[in-house]
């Protein structure tokens, strides 16, 4: 369980911050969605539950522990798999290298499992063939599906993503939501997805938005 | 799959950069390397000045002590007579036959006239004639006999100032021979041929005849400056260094002997050991090493220049390759990012920015060590050759100074005393000089082990300077910041 509280923050002047005593928490199994005004400090929240930010107060405990205390470096590679709207993949090796890349940073259980990770990859759609290709050759789409088997290989229960389909047209969404339910439903983790998208807020099994700077659990 | 494959994954996908970067690396490199060869070359070089037959000791007359008695004993006597002082060649052997010696040369010098022909007088003829004929009534005659151990080891001919044309040179074989080797001008104007007989006439009350052998015909290079006939060059002959001894009655001795070392190193201990064997304060043993810091002064300087074009290439090559890869670093911001989102920590991140440049260095070393002999040639010998010019220009200065003056009366040049310091001198010079021509460039195993720490130190750099921007990155930025 990942535990936010107290979380204060602001860029520039303390009187206007972003949001103020925050207190949320995520369990595993379940599908968060972040919806909320552009601007509203959607993205400024997940880099601090993803441990590439620190906010200016409050603490986030990951099953009781703080991450200030397992480090930020630490939490990135063991805890927490993040996917962005794009730019998720290593542009200079396949599909299969940036896995197995990935596998190897995070120390993952299933390091150098290259046969796992194509069996992984042809269940979303993406075959050998393309899976051994330059990532740059592949649609964004399927980037974006290669970003998910990454997050769904790594040991990492927590996963975040920024507007993760973004970018794509409605059958690829469609898709790559499918996919974050079966990482939280079948592959026990807690998803996290902050979305512009109100058709893709509504398939989460929690909805958070972001008001008047308050995160309000519908 | 870690850092060090990541590496390999990089280069070989950003094909054009890799190659980019491989090219301005092996710049780099081949410079370093040519610096650090013609460094090593340089350094040898100068070693083997050392080594090689550098420094010559003299043994001559000590001039002060010779004049000064002659004043006082002109204070008695009307006619006063200088005698060079003379050792036996025994000691002169002795001397010779030291560890330290590569060789030695007799000089004996002895004045005659002409008698079955004809002296070379300097063409315009109007300083000369009369002169030298009321100057010839006293001791000294119009012909110079220059009896030496070997033509080929006499200054003269190892500058290529006389050269032999015909016949041959004086060897130590000709020791008590009146074989002799005369000046092209004077054997045609005379049309002598080798294997000539010609007489000249002692100076001293007798007027004796000697016959003497033409064994060869030498050309000398300068013609006389000065308008003595004496001193015309084609009036020099050449014999063995027995045969002036002879004449001025002092058979079984010599006044100078020039001793070149083997090792220039051993100067000092040499001068001493030949001055107890010689043992008279009649002489003076002197040593030069004029020649040989001469010689060394451009390997000197092509040293140090070599040492500041490793420092200058390293330090350009470091700013070059730091600019490159912090460039490079900006266009992989969103790629750090990544990794940084996965958990990998920064120091690897700069890991793996070393072993790709660290990959580019081996292969820039490859390039560098197939060029870089050549080039380092090149630069080296050019180098070499222009500071050759410097140098060889300045001891010419030098040396033509006394002899270019000689056209003032005053000018106390000695027909009868040559040889010495000066003479010593641009022998060695001449023969080193030739040694010294090229730079005899390799690549040695330290220089590879050099290059490459080189090499290492300026990826090193670079990559500390790539680190500073890379660390500097927040994460969040990384991933925001498009
Ligand atoms: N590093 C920063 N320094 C200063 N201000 C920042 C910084 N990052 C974000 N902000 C500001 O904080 C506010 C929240 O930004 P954030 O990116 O979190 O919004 P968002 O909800 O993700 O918006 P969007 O839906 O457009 O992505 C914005 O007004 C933004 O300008
Ligand atoms: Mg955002």
């Amino acid at each position: 369980m990942l535990t936010v509280k107290n979380l204060t923050h602001w860029y520039g002047q303390a009187d206007k911050p972003l949001y103020e005593n925050v207190d949320l928490s995520f369990d595993s199994d379940k599908v968060y969605t972040i919806v909320g005004a552009s601007g509203s400090g959607k993205t400024t929240f997940l880099s601090f539950i993803a441990g590439l930010d620190k906010p200016q107060k409050g603490d986030i405990f990951l099953d009781g522990k703080n991450i200030k205390k397992i480090g930020a470096t630490n939490y990135r590679k063991h805890k927490v798999a993040i996917v962005f709207q794009q730019y998720n993949l290593l542009t200079y090796m396949s599909a299969l290298d940036n896995i197995l890349t990935a596998l190897s940073v995070t120390d993952s259980g299933h390091k150098g499992e290259k046969q796992y990770v194509l069996d992984s990859l042809k269940s979303v759609g993406i075959e050998e063939a393309d899976a051994k290709k330059n990532v740059q050759k592949l649609s964004g789409g399927q980037q974006q599906r290669v970003a998910i088997i990454r997050a769904m290989l790594v040991d990492a229960n927590i996963v975040i993503a920024d507007e993760p389909t973004g970018n794509l047209d409605g059958e690829n969404s469609a898709m790559i939501i499918k996919l974050f339910q079966d990482l939280a439903h079948e592959h026990h983790k807690t998803v996290i997805i902050v979305t512009h998208d109100p058709k893709i807020a509504d398939q989460g099994d929690v909805k958070i938005s972001l008001e008047d700077r308050e995160f309000v659990v519908a | 799959m870690n850092y060090l494959k990541r590496s390999m994954l990089y280069l070989t996908h950003k094909k054009g950069q890799s190659l980019l970067l491989l090219l301005i690396m092996s710049a780099i490199l081949v410079f370093v390397l040519s610096g650090i060869i013609i460094q090593n070359a340089a350094v040898s070089a100068t070693n083997s000045v050392t080594k090689s037959a550098g420094t010559t000791i003299s043994v001559s007359a000590n001039r002060n002590k010779m004049f000064s008695k002659m004043r006082s004993s002109s204070s008695k006597s009307k006619t006063k007579t200088i005698t060079t002082p003379t050792v036996s060649n025994t000691k002169i052997k002795e001397a010779g036959s030291l560890s330290t010696v590569a060789y030695y040369n007799i000089t004996n010098t002895a004045s005659v006239n002409a008698s079955s022909f004809d002296t070379v007088s300097t063409s315009t003829g109007s300083q000369g004639g009369g002169m030298m004929k009321g100057g010839s009534g006293a001791s000294t005659g119009n012909i110079t006999i220059d009896g030496v151990s070997s033509t080929k080891l006499t200054s003269s001919f190892i500058s290529k100032e006389d050269k032999i044309v015909s016949g041959r040179n004086i060897t130590s074989s000709d020791a008590n021979t009146k074989n002799v080797v005369i000046e092209k001008e004077l054997a045609s104007s005379n049309s002598i041929k080798v294997g000539d007989t010609i007489t000249v006439k002692m100076t001293t009350s007798g007027k004796k005849k000697i016959k003497l052998k033409v064994v060869g015909i030498y050309k000398a290079k300068s013609t006389s400056s000065s308008g003595m006939p004496g001193s015309d060059p084609s009036n020099t002959i050449y014999t063995s260094y027995t045969l002036p001894a002879t004449i001025t009655g002092t058979e079984g001795k010599s006044s100078t002997v020039t001793y070149t070392l083997s090792n220039s190193a051993k100067e000092k201990v040499t001068t001493k050991k030949i001055k107890s064997i010689i043992n008279s304060s009649s002489f003076s043993v002197s040593s030069n090493d004029e020649s040989y810091q001469q010689l060394l002064q451009p390997m000197k300087n092509v040293q140090s220049f070599a040492k500041k074009i490793v420092w200058l290439v390293a330090i350009a090559g470091t700013i070059i390759l730091g600019l490159i890869i912090i460039l490079s670093v900006r266009t992989r911001q969103r790629e750090i990012g990544v990794l940084v989102s996965l958990g990998e920590s920064k120091l690897r991140i700069i890991g793996q920015l070393f072993s790709e440049l660290f990959v580019i260095l081996i292969g820039a070393m490859v390039i560098a060590l197939l060029l870089g002999n050549f080039v380092g040639n090149k630069v080296g010998n050019q180098l070499l050759a222009q500071q050759e010019t410097t140098s060889v220009s300045s001891t010419s200065g030098a040396n033509g100074g006394p002899g270019g003056g000689g056209g003032a009366p005053g000018s106390s040049q000695n027909g009868g005393m040559r040889g010495g310091a000066m003479t010593s001198q641009t022998t060695t010079s001449a023969a080193n000089k030739k040694a010294l021509k090229t730079l005899n460039t390799s690549i040695s195993p330290s220089s590879v082990i050099k290059l490459g720490g080189m090499g290492l130190v300026i990826i090193a750099l670079a990559v500390c300077v790539a680190a500073i921007s890379i660390l500097r990155l927040r994460p969040k930025d990384i991933l925001i910041g498009e």
